[in-house]
C-alpha cells in the first residue's frame, strides 16, 4: 500500500451502457493541488464525486492515510467541496450558510460564530454576511460557498468546475484567490476544470482525461514540453502533430524530406508533435537538416508575432514568425526547419 | 466477478442514513397499502361473493338485468356529451384569456373557477331553482321545462367540470413560442391557418388531457345526477341505490367495478399524454406577446362575458335563494334560512371544517413524505409506492367510500377504532385526493436542485437534517398550496363520504344533499352558501398570507 494522502486503485464506474470511469489509478500528496482535466464526458466530475462520496464506484479502491473510504459516506468524509454554481441554500444567508456545516458538527454557538467570521475575513465577505445568495454576485456567492467549504476544517478541498460560470474577468481573480488560499491553509486540494489555463495557473499537477481513463498526469511543464500522447498534446496549447511516412531507409520522411528525431528516437516513429513556436524559418547559415519546404496557406499578422499555416504534402504545419512583418505571400513557398530536439514522439490514443 | 465486487462496495455503504430511508419508505408504504390498495382489493373481493361460493354469480347477474345494464349506457352518454361541450366551451375560454386583449381577464378567470368552491351537487341545484319545475323561469313565463334527466345531468356538470378543464387548457395556452407564430406570419398565413396549423398542434396534449380529466369527473360525479337526474340513473347513483337502498352490497361492488374501468383507463391515458406534454417543451422559446385587435378582442370579450355569466347566474341563484323566504314565489329578503333549526343544524359545517383541517395536515404531511422519500430513494420498491401513490385518481370517490365501509367496518381490523370518527373522514379524504397533492408536492420536491442536496451531504448533514433546513424552507409555499388543496376538496367533497358518514359526524356536503333530498331546498342553500364562504374566505386568507411572506406564482387554486 502506498503512504500517498489519498490513493485510489482501479476505480471503475458505469451508467448503464456509458463507462464514465476506466481502471483509474491515482496518489494525490497531502497539501498537494491536483486538477483533472479534460473536455466534458471525460469522466474527471465522476471520478471528483467518487472521492467526495457522492458516486459509488462500481469496482477498486478509494483510501485516505491507508483507510478505506468506500464504507464512509459523504456527510462523514469531512471533505470540503464547492460545486459549479448556484450550490449556497438560497433560504439561509451568507453567514449561516458558512456556519451550516459547523451546525452539523455541533461546534458551541460562539465557537461558530467565531469561525463564520474568520471564514468571511478570509475571503473578504464581513460585510455581506447578512446577505441572501440572491443579494450577491456570482464571484460573490463562489467565495461565500469556498468559505463554507473550509469552514469545518476539511481534510480535503475537492472543487467542481468552482470557476467556469464566472465571467471572464471575475474568474481570472478568483484563480489567484483560490490559489493563495490553497497555499495559507496548506489543504489537500482536486479542482475539475476544462480549461487548460486555469488548470496549468493553478495546480501542481494536472492529470489530463479523456474517455474516462488517464492520458498523462504531470506538471504543466512536463505536460506542455513532454505531452505523451497525441490528446494531451493538442489539448495542451497549439501543437502541429504530424504523421511521418517511412522512408526508403530507416529514418522516417516528411513530404519526401528525411525527418531526424533526437527524443526516443528508437523504433518506428509515427507520429510526432511540434509547437508552432519552435518551428524555425531557414536563412542562410542556420543548420541545414530536418528542412522541409511548403506553401503559405495562411499568414494572420498580430503585431509582434505572424501566424502562418503552411501545407505540408497533405498535412498542415502551424508556425509563428517573430519580429518585424514579413512579407509572406499566399502560394508562396516557404522552408522551415523541425528541430530535431523539439520533435515529440507521439502515442495515438 | 466485477458485479461481486460491486457487490461488496454497496454493502458496505449501510449506514444510519439507510435505516432512516427504510424507515420512511415504510412510513409512506404501509399507509397506502392500508388506505388505498387494502379496501380496493377488499371491493373486488366483495364483488365476487356470492351465496354459493367465490365467483362470477354477480356480474352474470348484473349483466343479464336490461334495466342495470342500461346505467351503463347512461352513464357513458351523460359523460361524453358533457365532455365535448366542457372541453369546446373550456378551450374557447381560455383561449381568449392568452390570446386576446382582454380588459379584467382576471377577474373572469376567478369566476369560471367558482363552481370548485362549491360541492358538485350546487351546480344541480341552481339549475333548478332557474330552470325546475318550481324554477323562476317555468313560474315567472308559466311554461313546462323539464331539466331533469338527461340534460339536467349535462348541463349541471358541464358547469361543474369547466374550472378542471379551465386549469389545464390554460396552462396549455400559456406557453407559446412566438417565433413559430412569427413564422407562420412572415409565410403569409392567415390568422385561422395559423391556429389550425400552429396553436392547436401546441395544445393537443393539453387539449387531450382535458378531455380525459373532464370525462373522469363527469363519469364519477355523484351530487348533481341525485339532484337533477331525476328517473336517470347513472353508475354513480346506482351505487348508492344499491348499497343505501337496498343494501345489497354484493351488487354495490360490481357496478363499482364497472364504474373503475372507464375512470381507470381515462386516468391512465391522462397521465400517458401528460407525460408527452412535458418533454414537448422547448428551452429556448420565446415568449409570445399578443398584440391588440378591436374586433378580434370585442368578439371574445362577447363570448367570455356570456359564459361568465351563465357560471355566475347558476351560484348566484342558489345564494340568493337562501336569503329569500320561498323562491321563486316569495321573494322576500330574509335570514330564517340560515338559522338551521333542521335536521343536524349547523353541526355539519363545523365538522367539515374539523375533517378538512385534519385532512390537510395529514394530507400535507402524508404527500410531502411521499413526494421526497420516493424521490429521494429509487428503486423497485419505491416505483411501486408511486403507483399506489396515484392509483387514487383513478378510483371513484364512491368506490373509495365503498371499499372503506368493506374494508374497516369489522371490529377485527385496528383501523375499526377510528371507524364512525371524523379521522376516518379525513383520511378518506386524503387519500381520494393523494394523487394530485402528491404530484404537486413531486413536482416541487424536483425543482430543487439536487445540488442542495449534495452540498448538504458534503457538509455533515443526514437526509432528515437536509429535509428540515434545506428542503422544506425552500419549497413551503407549495406545502401551503398542497394544504390547502386538501382543505378546499374536503370542504366540498360528496362521493367517498356519503357512505361513511354516521350522524355524529355528518358533514356540510352531506347535509346539502339531505336537506334537498327532503325538499328543504332553501336550508339546502343556506347550507352551500356557508360552504362556498369558508372555501373562499379560507383560500383569500393563504393567498395573503402567501404574499405577505413574499411568495409569489403560488397557485392555490388547483
Amino acid at each position: 500500500m502506498s503512504d500517498a494522502f489519498l490513493s485510489l486503485r482501479h476505480i471503475t464506474k458505469r451508467f448503464s451502457a456509458v463507462t464514465a470511469v476506466r481502471d483509474v489509478s491515482l496518489d494525490v500528496a497531502e497539501g498537494e493541488f491536483v486538477c483533472f482535466l479534460g473536455p466534458s464526458g471525460c469522466g474527471k466530475t465522476t471520478l471528483l464525486r467518487i472521492v467526495a462520496g457522492l458516486e459509488a464506484p462500481d469496482a477498486g479502491q478509494v483510501r485516505l492515510r491507508g483507510a478505506d473510504l468506500l464504507a464512509v459516506p459523504a456527510r462523514r468524509r469531512n471533505f470540503g467541496m464547492v460545486f459549479q454554481s448556484y450550490s449556497l441554500f438560497p433560504n439561509m444567508t451568507a453567514a449561516r450558510n458558512v456556519a451550516y456545516g459547523l451546525e452539523c458538527r455541533r461546534w458551541s454557538r460562539s465557537h461558530i460564530d467565531r469561525r463564520v467570521r474568520e471564514m468571511l475575513g478570509l475571503v473578504h465577505l464581513e460585510d455581506e454576511a447578512d446577505r441572501h445568495p440572491h443579494q450577491l454576485s456570482g464571484g460573490q456567492q463562489q467565495r461565500v460557498a469556498l468559505a463554507r467549504a473550509l469552514a469545518p476544517e476539511p481534510s480535503m478541498l475537492l472543487l467542481d468546475e468552482p470557476l467556469s460560470a464566472l465571467d471572464a474577468k471575475v474568474r481570472e481573480s478568483l484563480r489567484g484567490e483560490v490559489r493563495d488560499l490553497q497555499r495559507t491553509l496548506r489543504i489537500t486540494t482536486i479542482m475539475v476544470t476544462h480549461d487548460q489555463d486555469e488548470a496549468m495557473e493553478m495546480a501542481d499537477r494536472i492529470v489530463v482525461m479523456n474517455g474516462g481513463a488517464i492520458e498523462q498526469a504531470g506538471s504543466a511543464e512536463e505536460l506542455y514540453q513532454r505531452p505523451a500522447t497525441r490528446f494531451v498534446a493538442e489539448f495542451i496549447g497549439r501543437m502541429n502533430v504530424l504523421q511521418l511516412d517511412d522512408g526508403a531507409g530507416v529514418t522516417p520522411t516528411l513530404a519526401g524530406a528525411p525527418i531526424r528525431l533526437l527524443a526516443g528516437g528508437s523504433g518506428r516513429v509515427r507520429l510526432v508533435g511540434l509547437r508552432p513556436e519552435d518551428v524555425e524559418v531557414a536563412r542562410a547559415g542556420a543548420p541545414t537538416d530536418n528542412q522541409v519546404t511548403g506553401i503559405v496557406e495562411k499568414a494572420v499578422y498580430l503585431g509582434s508575432v505572424t501566424h502562418v499555416t503552411l501545407a505540408v504534402g497533405r498535412q498542415q504545419l502551424m508556425l509563428e514568425v517573430r519580429g518585424p512583418r514579413r512579407v509572406l505571400e499566399r502560394s508562396a513557398p516557404l522552408t522551415v526547419r523541425l528541430p530535431p530536439e523539439a520533435l515529440r514522439p507521439l502515442a495515438e490514443t | 466477478m466485477l458485479s461481486t465486487a460491486a457487490t461488496a462496495i454497496r454493502a458496505r455503504w449501510l449506514d444510519a442514513d439507510k435505516l432512516t430511508a427504510a424507515a420512511l419508505l415504510a412510513g409512506v408504504g404501509i399507509p397506502l397499502v392500508v388506505f388505498v390498495l387494502y379496501p380496493l382489493a377488499s371491493i373486488l373481493g366483495k364483488s365476487f361473493e356470492t351465496p354459493g361460493g367465490f365467483g362470477l354469480g354477480n356480474y352474470v347477474r348484473y349483466f343479464g338485468e336490461p334495466k342495470l345494464t342500461q346505467v351503463i349506457g347512461n352513464s357513458l352518454a351523460v359523460s361524453i356529451v358533457a365532455t365535448i361541450l366542457t372541453t369546446v366551451l373550456a378551450y374557447g375560454f381560455a383561449y381568449p384569456l392568452h390570446r386576446a386583449r382582454l380588459p379584467g381577464a382576471g377577474a373572469f378567470r376567478f369566476i369560471a373557477l367558482l363552481p370548485l368552491f362549491a360541492p358538485s351537487l350546487v351546480q344541480a341545484m341552481g339549475l333548478v331553482f332557474l330552470l325546475g319545475r318550481n324554477g323562476l323561469v317555468n313560474r315567472t313565463f308559466g311554461l313546462g321545462i323539464n331539466v331533469y334527466g338527461f340534460w339536467g345531468i349535462v348541463i349541471a356538470n358541464v358547469f361543474y367540470a369547466f374550472p378542471h378543464a379551465l386549469l389545464i387548457l390554460s396552462a396549455a395556452l400559456a406557453v407559446a413560442d412566438a417565433r413559430h407564430y412569427e413564422s407562420a406570419r412572415m409565410l403569409g398565413a392567415s390568422d385561422w391557418r395559423i391556429f389550425r396549423s400552429v396553436t392547436l398542434p401546441a395544445t393537443r396534449y393539453g387539449l387531450a388531457s382535458a378531455v380525459f380529466v373532464v370525462f373522469t369527473i363527469v363519469i364519477t360525479d355523484f351530487g348533481n345526477p341525485m339532484v337533477i337526474g331525476g328517473d336517470y340513473t347513472v353508475l354513480a347513483t346506482e351505487i348508492y341505490n344499491q348499497v343505501s337502498g337496498q343494501a345489497n352490497f354484493q351488487m354495490g361492488t360490481v357496478v363499482g367495478m364497472i364504474l373503475l374501468l372507464p375512470a381507470a383507463v381515462a386516468v391512465i391515458v391522462e397521465k400517458a399524454i401528460a407525460r408527452r406534454q412535458h418533454a414537448s417543451l422547448a428551452a429556448q422559446s420565446v415568449p409570445l406577446v399578443v398584440r391588440p385587435s378591436r374586433r378580434r378582442d370585442l368578439a371574445w370579450l362577447t363570448y367570455v362575458v356570456l359564459v361568465s355569466l351563465a357560471i355566475l347566474t347558476v351560484v348566484v341563484t342558489v345564494i340568493a335563494a337562501s336569503f329569500v323566504r320561498l323562491w321563486p314565489y316569495r321573494m322576500i329578503p330574509t335570514l330564517h334560512h340560515y338559522r338551521f333549526d333542521v335536521q343536524n343544524g349547523i353541526t355539519p359545517l363545523w365538522t367539515s371544517i374539523e375533517a378538512s383541517l385534519l385532512a390537510a395536515v395529514i394530507g400535507v404531511v402524508v404527500v410531502i413524505a411521499a413526494a421526497w422519500a420516493l424521490h429521494r430513494f429509487q428503486g423497485p420498491v419505491t416505483r411501486f409506492l408511486y403507483f399506489l401513490s396515484i392509483l387514487p385518481a383513478a378510483v371513484p370517490g364512491m368506490v373509495l367510500g365503498l371499499g372503506y365501509i368493506l374494508a374497516f367496518n369489522d371490529p377485527g381490523n385496528p383501523v375499526y377504532l377510528i371507524y364512525d370518527t371524523v379521522l376516518i373522514l379525513a383520511i378518506c379524504n386524503v387519500y381520494h385526493y393523494h394523487a394530485q397533492g402528491f404530484l404537486v408536492a413531486t413536482t416541487a420536491v424536483k425543482q430543487i436542485s439536487r445540488t442542495f442536496d449534495e452540498a448538504s451531504a458534503t457538509l455533515g448533514a443526514g437526509h432528515l437534517r437536509t429535509l428540515g433546513h434545506i428542503t422544506l424552507p425552500i419549497i413551503w409555499p407549495a406545502v401551503v398550496s398542497v394544504g390547502v388543496f386538501f382543505f378546499m376538496r374536503s370542504m366540498v367533497t360528496l362521493s367517498a363520504l356519503i357512505f361513511l358518514y354516521t350522524p355524529e359526524t355528518q358533514v356540510a356536503a352531506v347535509s346539502v344533499l339531505l336537506l334537498d333530498e327532503s325538499g328543504q331546498l332553501s336550508q339546502a342553500a343556506a347550507f352551500s352558501t356557508c360552504i362556498i364562504a369558508v372555501v373562499m374566505v379560507s383560500l383569500f386568507v393563504f393567498q395573503g398570507l402567501l404574499r405577505l411572506a413574499g411568495a409569489r406564482n403560488v397557485s392555490l387554486i388547483r
